[in-house]
């Protein structure tokens, strides 16, 4: 089930550039803010590859991936430096990037590619409890919401655009929602994404354990 | 005898069932005692078993569960694991179908699952190890994803084409959930055998499906199986214990239900048979019966041995009891224990021993006189009895010796009666002294002796015994200074010969001591013909009533001729019987028997009625003759014959010096007291007195001195001896001569001759009286004799 709406204001005349912007806000059933939804931005004219050489990083910080959330557009590098100090396994078994960083630590010896888009579910091989997530997207317009479930996509030419909602733990995928961005024109989508709250896994405590 | 035996046996069967009560007691007492203690026993064993059993199931149940929970998790962990397989993982990503199955199947088998599958998370199957037709279906059980997708894992009972399995799913993280793996064993009979082991309980799985039971596994053997569903078909579908009934045999029976997915019910069933609960219990039960049937067969065995030895002295005292019932009291019984049946004897043989001497004692007291400690009558007629019984058998004598004391009487009148003993007890001492073997002495009462001669006891024995009794008594007696003179009539009488029996021998005895007696003789042997007498005496009593009332008495007179002038100075009135049959019957016949039958007082009585009323007829015809009449012994010391004489002589107009009563000198002596004092009397009255008989009765001139008597009459044996002994003449003349000086009358009787007339005359007799004179004759006789001959007499007297 999903619902969604949106407003246009338009504001002429406003701003200098000719781009637009859309400031998303996503809340999940309960009504409250949702973080780590990724909202980005489809033009109808089709997928946007990357242009030059794109690089992103996920860290692994306390035997967790640093961010939880990622976006990247199609195409860009991905390094996953390793900032504990003991061993990580980075894996994915996704359709978009199955791979496999084996055991290391500091510096990984590579970096990913992610040149299919789609969702990329990020796990260790030794910590079962490490989840993160690479969304990627053919599209350079995305954005992350934050604490209080904002996402500003900006400098979107004017057009027509199907803006899709995501989040890792929701429960059914929404349906993109279609909207016509006028030059500076500003657009303010809301999504509600019925997601299951956050269960944190079990994590050993370091000191406990001397991993 | 019979009646003996029939007690005896009697009191042997008392003391057997004394020993058998005593058995049957402590019988009893052990039978309730281990009877309660076994019901006790077995009714709390029975409960102990039952509580031992529903621990034991409670038990195994939580042991059961704890073996499902840990084969669930077992089964948990290794799909856990699985799910965890890097290379499982990237198979699944990579949809490496064929490696997918293979992992499955090893790490099924290494679990030892018997089924593993694989779903993706919309529930479709990606891959089954058990059919591979499953693939592309959805998963059986979607609940369990979802519960598995929500909690992390999930596990079921469930059934599978009928078949009970165990399934668990866990999803497969990577690290989102990518897919699920399912992992299930089935829950089979090796599987309830397994935990059976573990539990020690027969363990069963049954399914409940609308309302019915079906078995799943069981470890109940085939026959067994299809009657649990049965037998639970009757039971609530609730959890608890229950005693359930299969094949014959109880089992206590704990329902468990179990986790299970959907409308399945599923519940444990463990069961334990009854039997084999109690088992140990019923080896307790057999020991314990053992134990009582051993108690009891020692028990038995040791009651009959106290019995024993109880009822064994009780029925030695018992029998000396009947001893002693029987009279021998000898025999003590032996005594050899210490305990209260040795005091009973002790006791019982103290007792024997007191009834001996006690038995003596009065033996004694019942055999021995006590003063002269001669066996008394009694003793001597058991030893006559024995005596002539002997005889009787041995043909051979015994004689028996009677006699008393002469005058014994006097002797406890004028000496007093423990002078009177001590006569007795030397009298006893004498002639016992006396006396050879086979003679026994005995006191027969007052101053009767019975000497018994059993050994050749003829007549010769008898008189030889006789002889030296009278020697023996010879010697006076000196008792405090007193010499008193002592005699005895003794008696004879022999068996065979007088008597038959005992007692008659004893009379006849009797009979001639009187005879003795009277005759004065010493000693008399016993002659049937003075028995005879003395029957015919025993008749006459009551004819000699007769004769008084009937006027057969008449009264015969005898003039008393005074030898100084020749008259006639009175007359002696003497009685006569004229027995109608038997014709004149002498005075000497019937006068000492009425005496002896204490009948004399009557006879006493009408001769001086008679006297007196002769007199008084004679005085009115001008005849004053003075009267004399005869009275004796008794009828000093019985009745008023003071009175009588006075009532008499009042009634005639008679002066009292007209009557003279005559007593025998020997009835002065045999009562001198009574004499005295009735002699006294009569003196005061008037009537005159005179002693008859004189000379024949050894009395003291001193004695008739003090006698208030006026008359002496010289004893006819004297008089008419005068002619043939000097002696006899000299004993008249003395004796005339005293009676003089004692101022008294003397009187000759049984004057027959002239001879004897003339030597009295000139001795100075006074009154002669006998035949020479006159006979004794009738009133009417003496009447024409004194008219015809009195003056004659008076004339040849004169001569």
């Amino acid at each position: 089930m999903s619902r969604f709406a949106f407003s246009v204001l338009g504001v002429l005349a406003a701003l200098p550039a000719a781009a637009a912007t859309i400031d998303a806000q996503v809340r999940d059933s309960g009504g409250a803010a949702l973080a780590d939804a990724v909202v980005y931005a489809m033009p109808a004219s089709g997928p946007v590859e990357a242009r030059g050489a794109r690089t992103a990083e996920i860290e692994q910080i306390d035997r967790e991936f640093v961010p939880y959330v990622t976006v990247v557009q199609t195409g860009t590098s991905v390094a996953f430096p390793n900032r504990d100090p003991i061993l990580h396994h980075v894996y994915s078994f996704s359709q978009a990037k199955p791979f496999e960083i084996k055991l290391y630590s500091g510096k990984a010896p590579r970096a990913i590619v992610f040149d299919h888009p789609g969702i990329v579910t990020l796990g260790c091989n030794i910590h079962d409890w490490m989840v993160g997530y690479v969304v990627v997207v053919s599209t350079p317009w995305f954005a992350r919401t934050d604490a209080s479930g904002r996402a500003r996509l900006a400098d979107l030419p004017a057009g027509r655009y199907e803006v899709h909602a995501w989040h890792p733990r929701q429960r059914a995928q929404l349906a993109p929602a279609a909207l016509g961005l006028e030059a500076q024109g500003v657009a303010a989508p809301a999504f509600v994404i019925d997601a299951a709250p956050r269960r944190p896994r079990y994590k050993p405590p370091l000191d406990r354990l001397k991993y | 005898m019979e009646r003996d035996a029939a007690a005896g046996s009697s009191r042997r069967l008392g003391m057997a069932s004394l020993g058998t009560r005593l058995v049957l007691f402590f019988v009893a007492l052990l039978v309730l005692v281990q009877g309660v203690g076994m019901i006790l026993v077995y009714r709390s064993t029975g409960e102990v078993a039952r509580q031992a059993t529903d621990q034991a199931l409670e038990q195994g149940e939580r042991v059961f569960m704890r073996l499902l929970e840990q084969d669930r998790r077992r089964l948990e962990q290794a799909a856990a694991l699985l799910s965890a397989d890097f290379a499982f993982r990237q198979a699944i990503g990579t949809h490496d179908s064929g490696t997918i199955e293979s992992v499955l199947r090893n790490h099924g088998a290494r679990a030892g699952a018997d089924l593993m599958t694989l779903a993706g998370l919309d529930g479709v199957v990606l891959a089954d190890t058990m059919e591979v037709s499953r693939v592309g279906h959805p998963f059986r059980f979607p609940a369990l994803l979802e519960a598995a997708r929500d909690a992390g894992k999930a596990s079921s009972m469930a059934m599978m084409d009928g078949h009970l399995y165990q399934v668990v799913v866990v999803p497969v993280m990577a690290p989102d959930p990518i897919a699920y793996v399912s992992a299930a064993f089935e829950v089979n009979d090796a599987l309830a055998r397994a935990f059976a082991q573990l539990t020690g309980l027969s363990v069963s799985f049954v399914a409940v499906g609308s309302g019915t039971w079906r078995v799943q596994a069981t470890t109940l053997a085939p026959e067994v199986r299809d009657e649990l569903a049965g037998a639970l078909a009757g039971v609530a579908g609730s959890a608890g214990v229950r005693e359930l009934s299969m094949g014959g045999e109880a089992y206590e029976t704990r329902l468990a239900f179990l986790k299970t997915q959907g409308p399945l019910r599923l519940a444990a069933v463990l069961q334990r048979p009854v039997a084999e609960a109690l088992a140990p219990f019923r080896r307790i039960t057999a020991t314990f019966l053992a134990l009582t049937l051993a108690g009891l067969l020692l028990l038995v065995a040791g009651s009959l041995v106290i019995a024993r030895g109880i009822t064994r002295p009780v029925e030695r005292l018992a029998e000396a009891a009947a001893r002693v019932q029987q009279g021998d009291y000898r025999r003590h019984v032996d005594v050899e224990r210490r305990d209260e049946i040795g005091q009973l004897a002790t006791s019982f043989n103290h007792m024997l021993d007191g009834i001996v001497s006690r038995e003596a004692q009065i033996l004694q007291l019942a055999y021995e006189d006590p003063l002269t400690r001669l066996p008394n009558r009694a003793r001597f007629q058991e030893h006559l009895a024995q005596a002539v019984a002997l005889a009787r058998d041995a043909r051979g004598r015994v004689a028996v010796l009677l006699f008393d004391m002469d005058r014994f009487k006097g002797i406890n009148d004028t000496l007093g009666h423990p002078v009177g003993d001590q006569v007795l007890r030397e009298v006893a001492n004498r002639v016992k002294g006396a006396l050879a073997g086979g003679e026994v002495l005995a006191r027969l009462g007052g101053d009767e002796f019975a000497v018994l001669v059993s050994s050749r006891g003829d007549e010769r024995a008898a008189h030889s015994a006789a002889s030296r009794i009278h020697e023996v008594l010879e010697a006076p007696v000196a008792i405090e200074g007193q010499v008193i003179d002592i005699a005895a009539s003794i008696g004879v009488a022999l068996f065979p010969g007088h008597a038959e029996d005992p007692a008659s021998l004893l009379r006849a005895a009797d009979v001639a001591m009187y005879v003795a007696k009277r005759a004065k003789s010493g000693t008399s042997v016993y002659d049937p013909r003075a028995d005879e007498r003395r029957r015919e005496h025993l008749s006459l009593l009551g004819e000699l009533r007769r004769a008084v009332e009937a006027g057969e008495l008449v009264l015969h007179y005898q003039p008393k001729i005074a030898l100084e002038d020749g008259r006639v100075d009175g007359v002696e009135a003497l009685v006569r019987w004229r027995h109608p049959v038997r014709g004149f019957v002498p005075p000497s016949e019937f006068i000492p028997f009425a005496e002896q039958a204490g009948y004399i007082g009557h006879i006493t009585r009408w001769v001086i009625d008679e006297v007196v009323a002769q007199c008084g007829r004679w005085q009115r015809a001008g005849l004053r003759l003075r009267a004399s009449a005869n009275i004796s012994a008794h009828d000093l010391r019985h009745g008023d014959l003071v009175g009588h004489v006075r009532a008499c002589l009042e009634r005639e107009g008679l002066a009292a010096g007209m009557l003279r009563l005559e007593i025998t000198e020997s009835a002065l002596m045999d009562d001198p007291r009574s004499a005295q004092s009735a002699l006294a009397r009569l003196r005061d009255l008037g009537v005159t007195t005179s002693i008859d008989d004189y000379g024949t009765g050894y009395s003291s001139l001193a004695y008739i001195k003090q006698l208030a008597v006026n008359e002496l009459k010289i004893d006819r044996a004297f008089v008419s001896g005068m002619e043939a002994d000097q002696r006899n003449a000299a004993i008249v003349r003395s004796t005339i001569e005293l009676g003089h000086n004692l101022g008294l009358t003397v009187v000759a009787e049984g004057v027959e001759t002239d001879h004897e007339l003339a030597q009295l005359r000139r001795f100075g007799c006074d009154l002669a009286q006998g035949y020479h004179f006159a006979r004794p004759m009738d009133a009417t006789d003496f009447e024409s004799w004194i008219a015809r001959a009195g003056p004659a007499v008076a004339r040849g007297v004169a001569d």
